[in-house]
C-alpha cells in the first residue's frame, strides 16, 4: 500500500507541467540523437549538463533520463531503414530489421520495435518501483568469476548465430575475439595489436566497426551489384504490423524484456550483450530458425525490447546503491552530485520526489516516445522511396559525422573505411559479420574477467564451480553445449559419410 | 587447378582466416604468455590465433573439396572511391574544417555510384551540407570549425 | 653591415608588432569561441570539473567556451592535440594528475614541461583507503597487520594500469611493505563496485567516487591520502597520520594553454578562473564531492607539476610499471 502511495506521489511529481515539459524535451532529443549514429546519449548528456544547472534537480534528472532511454528507442530506426546502427545496442536490430525494410516491411519493423520498447519500458518501470533494492543487492553478488561464467555461456551459445556454415561462423567469432583484444590490456597495461597508434590504446569502438561493416559494407555491396535492381522493393506493405506479426512478436517481446532486465541490473555488462542474448534465444526457440537473417520480425521484437529493458534497468544500481552501471550512468551520478544530491540508498528516503518522480516520469516518457514515434514511421518509410543514388551519400555523410564525433578523431574515420572494405570482403567470402560482432562484444569481458578471477583466487580454477551463481552458469553452459552439439554431431557424421561416398564416385 | 582457385570462395576464406590467425600469433609472441592459471597478455591472442589457423585450414580444405564460387560481386570503382572519400573527410576535418570535409565526402561518395548526374549531385551536396551544419553544428553544438581560419 | 642593421630593424619591428597584437588581443580577448580540450571521455571527474569551468568561463568571458572531449590513452591523445594547437588563447586544456603520471609511462610527442604554459591549478581530490565492511580491520595499522599475517591474500581494486589509484596503491605497498595484490579494473567505477560487493577487500580509490558509499556505510574509510584531513571527512585521519609516514596521493586538476600563448591572455584567464574558484558555489560543488578548491597561480602551478612528475616517476620506476 505504501508503494502504491509512493507511485501516486511519483506521478503527481512527474505530471507537473514543468516536469512534463522537460521529460518531453528529453525524449525528443534522445530520439533524435538515437537516430544519428555515433552521437550517443553520453556525449549528449555531457553537452546538455551545463544547461541543467539552473533547472530544479528533479526536472533535470527527468530530462537527462529521457535522453538516455529515448536514444535507445531511436537507435533502431536507422538500423532498420539503412543497416546503419544508431547505437551500440541496435547492432543486432540490423540483422533482421534491415531485411524487413528491403522487403517493404520497414513500417512493421519500426512499429514492432516501438511497441516492444514500450512494453519493456513499462515492465521495467514496475520492476524499479517494486524490486529495485533486492535486485541491486543481487547484482552485487557478481564478481569476476560470475561474469566470466556468464560470458562463457554467451560465447558457447554463439553457435546459434551460425547461418549456413557452422565452422566459418565459429571462426568469425574468433576473429571478433581477436579484434576485441586490440588496445591496452586491463591486467598488465600493455598495448596489444596497437601498431604504435595511441588511437588504438583504448581499443576499437564497437560503433566504428559496426558502421563500417554493416552500413559502409552494405553500400559497397549495393553499388557493386551488376544487375540493375532496386535495393528496396517499391511495393511498400502496410505500415503497421499484421495480426500474424503481433502474434509472432508477443513471446519475443516478453522474453526480450526479461533478458534485458537481467543484464540491465548487472553493472558489468554492455548494452549489446542484452540484445545479442535475446536474438540468440529467439533464433534457438524459433520454429524455423532459417527465417532469421531473412527478415524475421522476432529478430527485431526481441532485441529491441531487450535493449530498452537493459537501458532502463541500468537505473536500478544507480538509484538504489549509487553505483554507475555504465559511462552514461556515471555521468548522471556526476550530475546528481553537481545538483548537491549525494547519490546512494538514502536518495529514496531523503529525496522521495526525485526517486519516485523519476520512476513515474520514465513511464510517462515511454508513452511519449510511443506517441512520438508511431506517427514518424510513415515519414521514415517514405524516405526509402528516394532513389538509392541520393540515399547512400547521405548515409555516408551521417555515418562519418557520427563516428568522428565520438572522439573528434580522424583516425576512427580511417578505421571505418577499413572495416567497410572488410565488410564487403567478408560478404564475398560468405563469412557472416554477425558472429564476429558477438565475439567482439564479449571477448574483452571474457578475457578480463577470467584473468582477474584467477588472479583473485591465486590461480585456483575451482572458483568457477564453488560459487553458486557461477556454478549455475557453468552447468547451463554445459547443457547448451550438449543440446547444440547433439544435432550438429549427427549432421557432421552424416555429412562426412556423404562426402566420403562422393569421393568414391569421383 | 589455378583458375579454379581464383574464384573459390572457401579457399580464400580459409586463407583470410589463416593469415589473421598467424599474424596475431606472431605479434602475440612479443607479449608475455604466462601460464593457464596465470595468464599473461600474450595468452589469449596466441591461443585464439592458433584456433583460427586450424579453423582456416579446415575451411580451406572444405573449399578445395566443394569448389564453391564467389557469387557476390565487387565494383572496383566503389571499392576505391568510397574509402578514398572517407580518407579525404578525415584529412579535411583536421586541416580545412567541417564544410569542405563534408562537401568532398558527399560529392566523392556520390561519384562512386553507377548513375552520376553532375547537377543533381551538386544540389545534393549543397542541401546535405547545409542540413548537417544546421543539425550538428548549430543544433547539437559540435565544436568543429566550419571552415578553418574563420 | 647595412644588411644586418636592416634585419635587426626588421626584427624589432616584428617584435613590436607582435607585442602590440598580443596586447590588443588580450584587451579584446576573446573575440571568438574558446575551445577547452578535456583529454578524457565524458563522465569522469576531469569532465565534470572541466565542464563546470567551461560554463563559468563562458559567463565571465562573454564568449562561448566549448568543451571538446578527446579521450584516449590515459589522456595522451587530447594532450597531444592541445600541444599542436595555435598558442593564441583559443585552445585550453584541462589536466589532472594523469598528466604528471603519463610523462613516465609513455613516449610522448610533446615535452611535458615546455609544450604548455600553466594557467591555474583548480582543485585537489585526495584518495581514500576504503575497505569492505566485512574485513575485520578498523584502522590503517590493523589493515597492514592483517596483510602481514596473511601475505598475498588481500587485494586492492585499482582503476587500471597507470591510474592514480594504481600508483597510490603501489606507493602504499612500498611504504608499508605489505604484501597486497593489486587487481586491475576498467576504470574507477567497476573497481569500486567490486569492493562494495566484497569481492576485493579494499581500494585506494578516489574520495569523490567513494564519498556516498562511505556515508551510507557500504565501505569503511580508514584514511585519506591528502596532506591534511579532508574537510568532508574530518573524523577520518590521513593515511600518513594513521601510520604510513610520507604517504600522500592526490588527484588534482588544472588548466594549461599551449606554450607561447600571450602572457596577457594567460593573466586574464587566471584572473577569471581565480574569481570562479573563490565563489561559494564552486567551494560547495568541490566540497560536496569530497574534493577541495586548491588555487595556484601560473608561477606556482608550473613547479608543482614538475614535483608531481618526479614523485610518480619514482613510484613507476620502483614498481616497474610499463604501459607500452
Amino acid at each position: 500500500m505504501e508503494l502504491f502511495n509512493n507511485l501516486i506521489f511519483g506521478f503527481s511529481v512527474a505530471l507537473s507541467l514543468q516536469n512534463l515539459f522537460y521529460c518531453f524535451i528529453g525524449v525528443l532529443v534522445g530520439t533524435l540523437i538515437g537516430v544519428l549514429p555515433g552521437i550517443g546519449p553520453m556525449a549528449t548528456i555531457a553537452m546538455l549538463l551545463p544547461l541543467t544547472f539552473n533547472v530544479p534537480p528533479v526536472a533535470a534528472m527527468i530530462m537527462l533520463a529521457g535522453i538516455y532511454y529515448g536514444a535507445m528507442y531511436g537507435g533502431s530506426t536507422t538500423s532498420i531503414l539503412v543497416n546503419l546502427p544508431g547505437e551500440t545496442a541496435s547492432v543486432v536490430t540490423c540483422i533482421d530489421g534491415y531485411q524487413m525494410a528491403r522487403q517493404g516491411r520497414a513500417g512493421a519493423a519500426l512499429a514492432i520495435a516501438a511497441i516492444g520498447s514500450f512494453f519493456a519500458g513499462t515492465v521495467c518501470t514496475l520492476l524499479i518501483a517494486f524490486f529495485a533494492p533486492p535486485l541491486a543487492e543481487f547484482a552485487l553478488k557478481f564478481s569476476s568469476a560470475e561474469y566470466f561464467s556468464l560470458m562463457l555461456m554467451g560465447l558457447v551459445a554463439a553457435a546459434v548465430l551460425a547461418h549456413g556454415n557452422m565452422v566459418k561462423s565459429l571462426a568469425m567469432v574468433v576473429v571478433g575475439l581477436l579484434l576485441g583484444i586490440v588496445g591496452a590490456d586491463v591486467n598488465s597495461g600493455i598495448k596489444r595489436f596497437a601498431f604504435g597508434f595511441y588511437e588504438l590504446a583504448d581499443g576499437i569502438g564497437v560503433v566504428t566497426i559496426a558502421v563500417g561493416v554493416f552500413a559502409v559494407g552494405e553500400i559497397l555491396s549495393n553499388l557493386s551489384d551488376p544487375e540493375e535492381r532496386q535495393v528496396f522493393t517499391s511495393k511498400v506493405m502496410n505500415l503497421f504490423p499484421t495480426r500474424e506479426d503481433l502474434k509472432r512478436s508477443f513471446g519475443p517481446i516478453v522474453r526480450g524484456t526479461g533478458v534485458g532486465a537481467f543484464f540491465g541490473v548487472l553493472p558489468g555488462t554492455t548494452p549489446a550483450i542484452a540484445s545479442f542474448s535475446s536474438y540468440m534465444i529467439e533464433k534457438k526457440l524459433g520454429k524455423d530458425p532459417s527465417r532469421f537473417g531473412q527478415g524475421a520480425i522476432e529478430g527485431v521484437a526481441g532485441p529491441e525490447s531487450a535493449n530498452n529493458a537493459d537501458a532502463q534497468c541500468k537505473f536500478i544500481p544507480m538509484l538504489t546503491l549509487g553505483i554507475p552501471a555504465s559511462g552514461t550512468m556515471a555521468l548522471m551520478l556526476g550530475a546528481l552530485m553537481i545538483y548537491g544530491i549525494a547519490p546512494g540508498p538514502q536518495v529514496m528516503t531523503d529525496k522521495p520526489d526525485l526517486f519516485w518522480g523519476l520512476i513515474a516520469s520514465m513511464w510517462i516518457g515511454n508513452v511519449m516516445l510511443l506517441v512520438l514515434n508511431l506517427p514518424l514511421i510513415g515519414m521514415w518509410v517514405r524516405l526509402l522511396k528516394l532513389p538509392y543514388r541520393l540515399l547512400f551519400p547521405a548515409i555516408m555523410a551521417f555515418s562519418a559525422i557520427g563516428i568522428y564525433s565520438v572522439n573528434s578523431s580522424s583516425f576512427d574515420i580511417y578505421l571505418m573505411a577499413i572495416f567497410g572494405v572488410l565488410g564487403i570482403v567478408w560478404r564475398m567470402l560468405d563469412c557472416s559479420p554477425v558472429p564476429m560482432m558477438l565475439g567482439f562484444v564479449l571477448g574483452p569481458m571474457v578475457e578480463e574477467n577470467l584473468r582477474r578471477a584467477l588472479q583473485v583466487s591465486r590461480g585456483d580454477p575451482s572458483v568457477f564451480v564453488t560459487r553458486p551463481i557461477s556454478l549455475a552458469f557453468v552447468v547451463a553452459t554445459v547443457l547448451i553445449l550438449i543440446v547444440m552439439a547433439a544435432p550438429a554431431v549427427r549432421k557432421l557424421w552424416g555429412a562426412a559419410g556423404a562426402s566420403s561416398r562422393e569421393g568414391v564416385t569421383e | 587447378m589455378k583458375i579454379a582457385l581464383r574464384n573459390n570462395k572457401d579457399f580464400w576464406a580459409g586463407i583470410m582466416l589463416i593469415t589473421t590467425g598467424a599474424v596475431s600469433v606472431l605479434i602475440a609472441r612479443g607479449y608475455s604468455f604466462g601460464s593457464t592459471m596465470r595468464m599473461g597478455p600474450g595468452y589469449f591472442p596466441s591461443v585464439l590465433g592458433g584456433i583460427l589457423v586450424l579453423f582456416g585450414l579446415y575451411v580451406m580444405i572444405m573449399g578445395l573439396r566443394s569448389g564453391e564460387k564467389i557469387t557476390v560481386h565487387c565494383s572496383i570503382r566503389a571499392l576505391i572511391v568510397l574509402p578514398l572519400s572517407l580518407l579525404a573527410f578525415g584529412v579535411l576535418m583536421t586541416h580545412a574544417g567541417f564544410i569542405p570535409a563534408l562537401a568532398v565526402l558527399i560529392f566523392g561518395s556520390a561519384s562512386a555510384g553507377r548513375e552520376f548526374k553532375f547537377v543533381e549531385v551538386l544540389l545534393l551536396t549543397l542541401i546535405l551540407t547545409g542540413f548537417s551544419v544546421a543539425v550538428f553544428s548549430w543544433g547539437l553544438g559540435l565544436p568543429y570549425p566550419l571552415i578553418k581560419g574563420f | 653591415m647595412k644588411h644586418k642593421v636592416k634585419s635587426l630593424f626588421a626584427m624589432i619591428l616584428v617584435c613590436a608588432v607582435a607585442l602590440c597584437v598580443g596586447m590588443a588581443a588580450a584587451q579584446s580577448y576573446p573575440t571568438k569561441t574558446v575551445r577547452l580540450i578535456i583529454p578524457f571521455p565524458p563522465g569522469g571527474s576531469n569532465d565534470i570539473v572541466g565542464r563546470f569551468i567551461a560554463t563559468k568561463l563562458t559567463e565571465r568571458l562573454g564568449k562561448q567556451v566549448v568543451v571538446d572531449n578527446r579521450g584516449g590513452a590515459g589522456g595522451v591523445i587530447g594532450t597531444e592535440a592541445a600541444a599542436k594547437s595555435e598558442p593564441d588563447g583559443y585552445t585550453l586544456l584541462i589536466i589532472s594528475s594523469a598528466y604528471a603520471i603519463n610523462t613516465s609511462l609513455y613516449k610522448l610527442s610533446y615535452d611535458p614541461v615546455k609544450a604548455f604554459a600553466p594557467i591555474a591549478k583548480l582543485g585537489t581530490g585526495p584518495n581514500v583507503l576504503a575497505v569492505y565492511p566485512g574485513v575485520p580491520v578498523n584502522s590503517v595499522k590493523e589493515l597492514i597487520a592483517l596483510a602481514k599475517e596473511k601475505p598475498g591474500q588481500l587485494n586492492f581494486a585499482s582503476a587500471g594500469v597507470g591510474s592514480f589509484q594504481h600508483l597510490g596503491s603501489e606507493l602504499f605497498k612500498s611504504l608499508t611493505g605489505a604484501d597486497i595484490g593489486i587487481v586491475q579494473f576498467k576504470g574507477g567505477g567497476p573497481a569500486m563496485i567490486d569492493v562494495i560487493g566484497g569481492h576485493t577487500q579494499a581500494a585506494l580509490g578516489s574520495l569523490i567516487q567513494f564519498m556516498p558509499h562511505i556515508k551510507s556505510g557500504k565501505v569503511k574509510a580508514l584514511g585519506t591520502g591528502g596532506a591534511k584531513r579532508s574537510v568532508s571527512l574530518p573524523d577520518v585521519p590521513t593515511i600518513a597520520e594513521a601510520g604510513v609516514a610520507g604517504y600522500e596521493a592526490n588527484n588534482w586538476w588544472g588548466v594549461l594553454a599551449p606554450a607561447g600563448t600571450p602572457r596577457p591572455i594567460i593573466d586574464r584567464l587566471y584572473k577569471e578562473i581565480s574569481a570562479i574558484l573563490s565563489s561559494p558555489e564552486t567551494q560547495k560543488l568541490f566540497g560536496d564531492q569530497g574534493a577541495e578548491v586548491d588555487k595556484m597561480t601560473p608561477a606556482e602551478f608550473g613547479p608543482y607539476i614538475v614535483v608531481e612528475t618526479a614523485k610518480w616517476g619514482k613510484v613507476i620506476k620502483e614498481a616497474n610499471i610499463k604501459a607500452e
